[in-house]
C-alpha cells in the first residue's frame, strides 16, 4: 500500500461583512502530513547548473566548495535518478556527461560526475539564461515527472541582457523547476529571485562557501522527498466576482494571480510545483457582487488538486450582516500576511531606491519595514535590515541610511526579502 | 411470476419502487439479519423543509455538495420562501414575510391513529444559517415524537424527545466547525389527544387554544425571554436593562444551548376548539389571545392559517409567519395532502 501524505485544508477568515462591502479576503493553510507515498513518489531527475565564471577562482576556497557542494548533491541522488551537471560561463558546456543529454545515477555514474566535476576550472563570464536553456534541453528528453534544478551563481548576469534572460525563463516555466543560489559577494538578489519566482523554487545567498556543501545536500533531498510533481491550486469564485489577488503568503510571498489558466468561466488554477511533506500558507482577495444583509454566499472555493484528483479544499464565504461587532474583526492571520506582503514590497522599493540614489524614498520604505518587522516579530528580516540602516527606533520605523553597506548585506536582504514568518499562536 | 415483495417487510411494490413504501428499505438490498419492522401505517408526517430548486439569486439549477449555487454562489436556504402544509385535518403556512431576506421558520404536522401534532421552529436570526437549525430540527423532531406517541408514550415524554431530536439535529446543522455564533432556533410542539392538549416549548415561539363556543381562549405558552421571564414572576423589567433587550430569547436550540428541555403544559379542554401554533411573526401582530381568537376565521384549517398569515403581511409582514391549526377533538380528517 502507498502511504499518502494526508491533505488537510484549513481556511481563516471574518466571513462577515458589513452591508455594501464586497471585498472578501481569507488565508488558506494547505498541510501535507505523514511519511510521502513508498510506491507512488514521482520519477525524478535533477540538473545542477555550477558558476564556472572567472570570478569563481577568487578566492579559490570558493570553486573548491562549489565543487565539494556538487558533489554532495550527486551523492545524495539515489539510484536510477537522470541527472547531468552543467558549467556555466558566458555560455553552457556540459560538465558531466559530455553528450549533452541525463544519465542515470548509479554508483560508477555518480563517481565519474564527481570525478568530472572536480576538474573544472574557472574562467569567463556569466550568462544564465544559457545556462538554464540548456537545461530545458537536457530535461526535454526525460520522461521524469519532477524534473529538478539548482543553479549556482557568484555573480550578477553580465553577459546578456534582463530581456535574454526573461525570454529563456518565460521558455523554462511549467517545464522544470529551479532553486537558485548565490555564493559570495557580488551576486543579485532581485536576479535570484525573478529565477526562482518563475519556476517555483527557492532563491538564497550564501556569503560563505563553507556553506554551500549542506545547502546543496539538501536541496537534493528535499527534491527527492516530494510526494506529487505537479500540484496546482484550483479556484473557484461565484459569476460576477473579480478576483484581486492570489498569493503564496508562506514559506515565502509569491504572487500568484498572473499565473492563472482558465478551467472553466468560474474555475482557474495556478501551478505550485511540487509538494511533499510540507505546509504552505495562501492569502487570496476576492470581491463579490454585494449582497444583502442576511445573505451567505459562497466566495470561493479553492482546492488543492494533482490532474483532476483534488487533494484537500477549503471554502471561503461571505455573510452580510448588520452587527458590527462582527463585521469589524479583522482576522489576525489576515492581517499578518498583508503586513508581510508590505514589508516584502517596502524592503524591495527601499533597497532599490538605495541604488537609484533616492534617499529620501529608501530611508521612508526601508523605515517601514523595520517597522513591520518589529511588529510582526520577524527577527530575522529585522536583523538583515539592520545591516542596511541605522535603527533609531524600530517601533516608529525611524530610520537612516547606512553610509558604508557591505553589498552583500544588501543583496541579502533582497533576497529573503519574501520570506514569511506565520502569525505567532494566540 | 408472484407479485413484487419487499425482501424485509413483505409489503407489496412496483417494479419501479427504489425504496419500500411500507417500511422504507432500499430494495436493491437483501432483507436484514433482523427483520425492519415496518412502520404503523397510520402514522404519517409531513414538514416544510427542502430548498428552492432554482437558486432565487441567479436562477442557476445546480448546486454544490455544500449546498452553494454552482453559479453565483448563493446558499440554498433549507426551505422555501412560502409553503402550505395539509395533513388530514390539519394544516400549516410558513411565509419569509416582507422583510427578511429568506423564510427561517420551519413547521411539521403530524398524524397519528388517534392523535394529531405540530412542531414550529423560528431559526434566531442574529446566528448563522438559521433556516439550517429551524428545518433540521422539525425534520428531527418529528419522527422522533410521532415515533414516541407510536410507542404509546406519554405527550409529555414523547415532547421531551422531540425536543431532543430537535437540539441534536440543530447543533450539528452547520457541520462540526459552527463558529462563534451557531444555528439557533426555538421549538414548539403540541400534542392533541383526544382527551387532552399538551404542549412543549423551547423559547418564544406560541402555542394558543381557541375554543369554539366554551370557555375563553388563552395562550399556552410562557416565552423564553427576558420581558415574559420578569412578568411570570409578576415583577416590573429592571430599568437597567434596555428595552431593546427585554424581548431577547433566554433558551434556544442550538450548538451553543445549555439548556434545552422543553418546559411543559397540558390541559383538557372542555369542548371542542383549535390550538393554534406559531411563530412571533405571527403573535406580534396579536398578542393577546383574544385578540388572535378574534382574527382566527372559523373556516378550514388551511384557509385559517392563510387569512392570518395575509394579516400579518397586512400588518408589515416584519418577521417569518408560522401558522398551524390543530382540531381538538383530533380528527384525522381526509388524507389528502
Amino acid at each position: 500500500m502507498t502511504d499518502q501524505p494526508a491533505f488537510q485544508a484549513e481556511v481563516f477568515q471574518n466571513e462577515y461583512l458589513p452591508a455594501d462591502s464586497t471585498v472578501v479576503d481569507a488565508v488558506v493553510t494547505v498541510t501535507a502530513s505523514g511519511s510521502g507515498p513508498s510506491g507512488a513518489a514521482p520519477t525524478v531527475a535533477q540538473v545542477i547548473m555550477i558558476d564556472c565564471s572567472g570570478s569563481m577562482a577568487n578566492p579559490s576556497t570558493r570553486m573548491s566548495e562549489a565543487k565539494r557542494a556538487t558533489a554532495a548533491a550527486i551523492d545524495a541522488l539515489p539510484d536510477g535518478v537522470d541527472f547531468a551537471v552543467v558549467s556555466g560561463r558566458a555560455y553552457a558546456d556540459m560538465a558531466y556527461p559530455e553528450q549533452r543529454q541525463l544519465v542515470t545515477a548509479s554508483a560508477r555514474t555518480r563517481a565519474a560526475a564527481k570525478k568530472a566535476v572536480a576538474q573544472l576550472t574557472a574562467s569567463g563570464g556569466t550568462a544564465m539564461g544559457r545556462w538554464l536553456e540548456l537545461a530545458r534541453t537536457l530535461f526535454a528528453g526525460s520522461a521524469a515527472e519532477l524534473k529538478h534544478a539548482i543553479l549556482l551563481t557568484d555573480g550578477r548576469n553580465q553577459h546578456e541582457t534582463p530581456e535574454e534572460l526573461a525570454a529563456v525563463l518565460s521558455a523554462c516555466e511549467g517545464q522544470f523547476l529551479c532553486d537558485s543560489r548565490g555564493v559570495g559577494a557580488d551576486w543579485s538578489g532581485a536576479e535570484l529571485r525573478m529565477i526562482a519566482s518563475a519556476l517555483l523554487g527557492t532563491a538564497d545567498g550564501l556569503p560563505d562557501p563553507e556553506d554551500l556543501v549542506d545547502d546543496f545536500r539538501s536541496m537534493t533531498e528535499a527534491a527527492m522527498g516530494k510526494s506529487y510533481a505537479q500540484v496546482s491550486l484550483r479556484l473557484w469564485t461565484p459569476a460576477g466576482s473579480t478576483i484581486r489577488f492570489v498569493k503564496q503568503a508562506f514559506p515565502h510571498v509569491e504572487d500568484l494571480t498572473a499565473r492563472r489558466h482558465e478551467v472553466s468561466a468560474r474555475i482557474g488554477e495556478y501551478p505550485l510545483g511540487a509538494w511533499g511533506a510540507e505546509s504552505r500558507d495562501y492569502h487570496l482577495c476576492v470581491e463579490v457582487p454585494a449582497g444583502a444583509v442576511g445573505e451567505e454566499i459562497l466566495a470561493a472555493r479553492v482546492s488543492l488538486v494533482l490532474g483532476d484528483q483534488t487533494l484537500s479544499q477549503g471554502l471561503v464565504r461571505a455573510v452580510w450582516t448588520d452587527d458590527t461587532a462582527l463585521s469589524t474583526r479583522i482576522n489576525p492571520r489576515v492581517a499578518h500576511y498583508t503586513g508581510q506582503a508590505e514589508l516584502a514590497e517596502a524592503i524591495q522599493e527601499g533597497l532599490a531606491a538605495r541604488d537609484a540614489g533616492d534617499v529620501d524614498t529608501a530611508t521612508s520604505k526601508l523605515g517601514r519595514a523595520v517597522q513591520l518587522a518589529e511588529e510582526s516579530g520577524h527577527t530575522d528580516t529585522a536583523k538583515l535590515l539592520a545591516r542596511v540602516v541605522d535603527v533609531v527606533d524600530a517601533r516608529t520605523g525611524t530610520v537612516r541610511l547606512k553610509q558604508k553597506v557591505a553589498g552583500v548585506d544588501a543583496e541579502l536582504a533582497n533576497v529573503r526579502s519574501v520570506k514569511t514568518i506565520r502569525v505567532k499562536n494566540t | 411470476m408472484a407479485a413484487p415483495q419487499c425482501p424485509a417487510c413483505a409489503a407489496a411494490v412496483t417494479e419501479t419502487d427504489v425504496y419500500c413504501e411500507a417500511c422504507g428499505h432500499d430494495l436493491s438490498q437483501p432483507a436484514p439479519a433482523v427483520p425492519t419492522a415496518p412502520a404503523p401505517v397510520a402514522s404519517r408526517w409531513v414538514s416544510s423543509s427542502g430548498g428552492p430548486a432554482t437558486c432565487p439569486g441567479c436562477g442557476g439549477k445546480e448546486f454544490g455538495a455544500e449546498g452553494y449555487c454552482d453559479n453565483c454562489g448563493q446558499r440554498r436556504a433549507s426551505g422555501m420562501d412560502h409553503n402550505e402544509l395539509q395533513l388530514g385535518g390539519l394544516a400549516a403556512v410558513t411565509d419569509k414575510g416582507h422583510r427578511h431576506h429568506r423564510n427561517e421558520d420551519a413547521v411539521g404536522l403530524g398524524l397519528l391513529e388517534s392523535t394529531v401534532v405540530g412542531v414550529i421552529c423560528d431559526g434566531v436570526s442574529s446566528s448563522n444559517r438559521p433556516d439550517a437549525a429551524s428545518n433540521s430540527a422539525v425534520d428531527a423532531a418529528m419522527p422522533a415524537l410521532v415515533t414516541a406517541l407510536d410507542k404509546r408514550s406519554p405527550a409529555g415524554d414523547a415532547i421531551g424527545a422531540a425536543a431532543r431530536a430537535g437540539q441534536a439535529a440543530a447543533a450539528l446543522a452547520a457541520g462540526p466547525n459552527p463558529g462563534s455564533n451557531p444555528p439557533a432556533s426555538t421549538f414548539v410542539c403540541a400534542v392533541v389527544e383526544p382527551d387532552a392538549v399538551t404542549v412543549g416549548w423551547v423559547g418564544d415561539s406560541r402555542a394558543y387554544w381557541l375554543p369554539d363556543a366554551d370557555g375563553e381562549p388563552k395562550c399556552l405558552t410562557v416565552d423564553d425571554s427576558v420581558s415574559a421571564r420578569y412578568a411570570a414572576r409578576g415583577v416590573a423589567i429592571p430599568a437597567e436593562i434596555p428595552r431593546s433587550q427585554a424581548g431577547a430569547l433566554v433558551r434556544w436550540l442550538g450548538a451553543d444551548a445549555t439548556d434545552t428541555v422543553p418546559h411543559l403544559h397540558t390541559f383538557t379542554p372542555s369542548g371542542p376548539g383549535r390550538v393554534l401554533v406559531c411563530s412571533d411573526g405571527l403573535f406580534r401582530y396579536r398578542p393577546g389571545a383574544a385578540e388572535l381568537a378574534e382574527a382566527a376565521p372559523r373556516i378550514a384549517p388551511l384557509a385559517t392559517a392563510q387569512a392570518l398569515v395575509q394579516l400579518a403581511l397586512d400588518a408589515g409582514g416584519q418577521d417569518n409567519i408560522t401558522v398551524a391549526v390543530l382540531p381538538y377533538p383530533p380528527q384525522r380528517g381526509d388524507e389528502h395532502d
